[in-house]
């Protein structure tokens, strides 16, 4: 379960308009399961990014020294999924890791529209979904999983 | 001393501290130490060969171990030492296949109104990668309703050339098709079905050298094969390389269907560790089959691959699905993954794929008819004998209704299984010959009358189809 707070999700559903038509990514910082800070990040991959994300291990190891500094713990990694759904794909699967929970965000035509999460076995061979709570960000909380 | 800081979500498997501080020489030394301390932890960094897991990065300040000389990179009492994951990853679909077009819509219309498959499944299906091994039995229904699914990269291994023994069961060939390579004409036909399916052809047998390599690339097997040797193989490299084995079997009138080497779930080795004795369990062609069992069978593992794909469903793995047409039952045993099993156990002893010729004890490829063998007679020497009014039995050990479908005139029908009690009716002093359909009862039937004292006794190679081929074409073929 990870629950994901306004703020923070405001600068993750910006970060993936802004990108689009490519992938964005990024951490999400916090204490146990909730998210209150996004770190948007740059993507590193080389190539076409409408459909590939990387993330440099130096700039997750500058956002991991931030959340030591602010008390705060790195909890997850967000990306996008532009024009398509927030499924695990296995590009997902093979470079992700355990430790974190993934949050894919949909994003078609520019506009957000689905996000799920999902948490990687250590052998990065299955990804369970998990329970994901996002603020709308109209109106009050709502959940997806 | 030299620190590691731990990541949070490790932090559990090592006494919820952020940072350790331990005394060694080289950033090697330093986790070999952090891991012996926290055993959980060694886990989430080693492989189980004890290898650094390959998403693990190590920094010792703000340099990557790898630029520096990796684990044995030396390390002094100020470094602080970090371990990042390497992260990436992305929707993988190119940009045209990640939509369905306007006719695909269309075309897919019953699928995209079931909720449990709408958009979403129907995406999954597109972007899925399924290799059938053999254009067959089984295979024909699986090719013909996965590519109507929509399944969008199908893979087809087969060598094989259609035959008019195939017809009765393999509908994705045709009378027409005869002589034509099965590919051909299966791709053909899967073509004309659905043509946004991509189709890749390996035009060849599946063989140790060749199986991992062309496995690596799709995401589901499906074992339409009708031979131990190949069954284990294909069960060996998607264990190996971590793939579902959409199985099924079929004989006479009842199949067998399960999904192998799943998530944890049990193997073709958990279920059947050592192949049956050569002979013993007879293929199709020789024992036959009921044409539209394949179809029904077929059609269960292409459910089972169409609901990986999705994820919908409670899939078939560790239950092993029995069918009876006659009886028309359908029965579930219980599988379980055998942790004593040789690939897929807590120890697996093979790690690569082997001889499987070997291991199931048949030789390899077709019967390759290169001279005769001790013992063996052959048919023109059989018609020499007849014309010439020597005075031998010639012993057909089939079945009586295959005796029914053609004989060789003169030949007494003593079937397989009734000749330990009818060898009173032959004189151990006569010549025999003994034949069958193609020369393996046969052969099993000379063994066995050596054994019992008879000395003159000889086996036809090649059986009655190689009689049809070379003496009397008059006599039908089956």
């Amino acid at each position: 379960m990870i629950r994901i707070e306004k703020a923070a999700w405001a600068v993750i559903v910006g970060h993936a308009r802004g990108a689009y038509p490519d992938e964005c990514c990024g951490a999400m910082l916090g204490v146990s399961g909730v998210a209150s800070i996004a770190v948007p990040l740059e993507n590193s991959y080389h190539g076409s990014q409408t459909d590939r994300y990387e993330i440099r291990p130096e700039d997750l190891l500058a956002v991991d020294r931030q959340a030591r500094r602010e008390g705060l713990e790195l909890i997850g990694i967000y990306h996008s999924h532009p024009d398509c759904d927030a499924y695990f794909s296995v590009t997902d699967l093979k470079n992700s890791c355990a430790w974190y929970s993934f949050v894919v965000v949909s994003i078609r035509e520019g506009r957000f529209d689905h996000a799920k999460s999902f948490r990687p076995n250590a052998d990065q061979t299955v990804a369970e979904p998990e329970d994901l709570a996002y603020p709308d960000l109209e109106e009050s909380a709502c959940q997806r999983s | 001393m030299p620190k590691i800081l731990i990541p949070t979500p490790l932090r559990q498997y090592a006494g919820n501290q952020s940072e350790v501080e331990l005394s060694g020489g080289t950033v090697g030394e330093l986790l070999d130490a952090l891991s012996r301390q926290h055993a959980e932890l060694r886990r989430h960094l080693y492989s189980d060969q004890g290898k650094l897991r390959s998403f693990v990065n190590v920094y010792v300040n703000d340099e990557d171990i790898r630029h520096l000389a990796k684990e044995a990179t030396p390390v002094s009492a100020q470094d602080t030492i970090s371990i990042v994951p390497s992260i990436a990853g992305g929707a993988t679909a190119p940009a045209e296949t990640a939509t369905l077009s306007k006719e695909e819509i269309l075309r897919y219309s019953r699928h995209l109104i079931i909720p449990e498959i709408g958009m979403e499944g129907q995406l999954k299906l597109k972007q899925a990668k399924v290799l059938l091994i053999g254009a067959g039995g089984l295979g024909s229904p699986l090719a013909l309703y996965l590519a109507a699914a929509g399944v969008g990269r199908i893979g087809l291994v087969d060598f094989d050339v259609v035959d008019f023994t195939n017809l009765q069961r393999q509908v994705i060939h045709a009378t027409a098709d005869v002589g034509r390579k099965k590919l051909d004409s299966a791709i053909e036909s899967m073509s004309a079905i659905n043509p946004h399916v991509t189709l890749d052809r390996f035009d060849t047998a599946l063989t140790s050298e060749n199986a991992l390599e062309i496995l690596k690339d799709y995401d589901i097997v499906v074992d339409g094969t009708d031979n131990f040797p190949t069954r284990y193989l294909v069960n060996d490299a998607c264990v190996l390389l971590g793939k579902p084995n959409v199985y099924g079997s079929i004989f006479r009138f009842e199949g067998q269907a399960t999904v192998f080497a799943y998530r944890g779930g049990p193997c073709y080795r958990c279920l059947y560790p050592e192949p049956p004795p050569p002979g013993l369990v007879p293929s199709c062609a020789e024992g036959g089959v009921l044409g539209i069992l394949p179809g029904l069978i077929g059609l269960v593992q292409a459910t089972e691959a169409v609901k990986l794909i999705t994820g919908i469903g409670e899939p078939l793995v560790g239950r092993l699905l029995l069918y009876d047409a006659l009886a028309m039952r359908f029965r579930e045993l219980k599988l379980r993954r055998d942790p004593e099993c040789p690939v897929c156990g807590d120890h697996p002893t093979v790690r690569e794929l082997i001889d499987y010729h070997q291991f199931c004890g048949v030789p390899r490829g077709g019967q390759a008819p290169a001279g005769l063998k001790e013992g063996e007679m052959d048919v023109t020497e059989l018609k020499v004998k007849i014309d010439r009014g020597d005075r031998f039995i010639l012993v057909d050990v089939r079945e009586p209704h295959e005796f029914q479908i053609c004989s060789i005139p003169g030949s007494v029908l003593i079937p397989l299984g009734e000749l330990s009690k009818r060898t009173g009716e032959l004189n151990p002093a006569s010549e025999i010959v003994v034949h069958c359909k193609s020369g393996g009862r046969s052969a099993r039937a000379v063994e066995f009358l050596k054994k019992s004292g008879f000395e003159n006794v000889s086996n036809l190679a090649g059986g009655i189809l190689a009689w049809s081929d070379k003496v009397d074409p008059r006599v039908p073929k089956y």
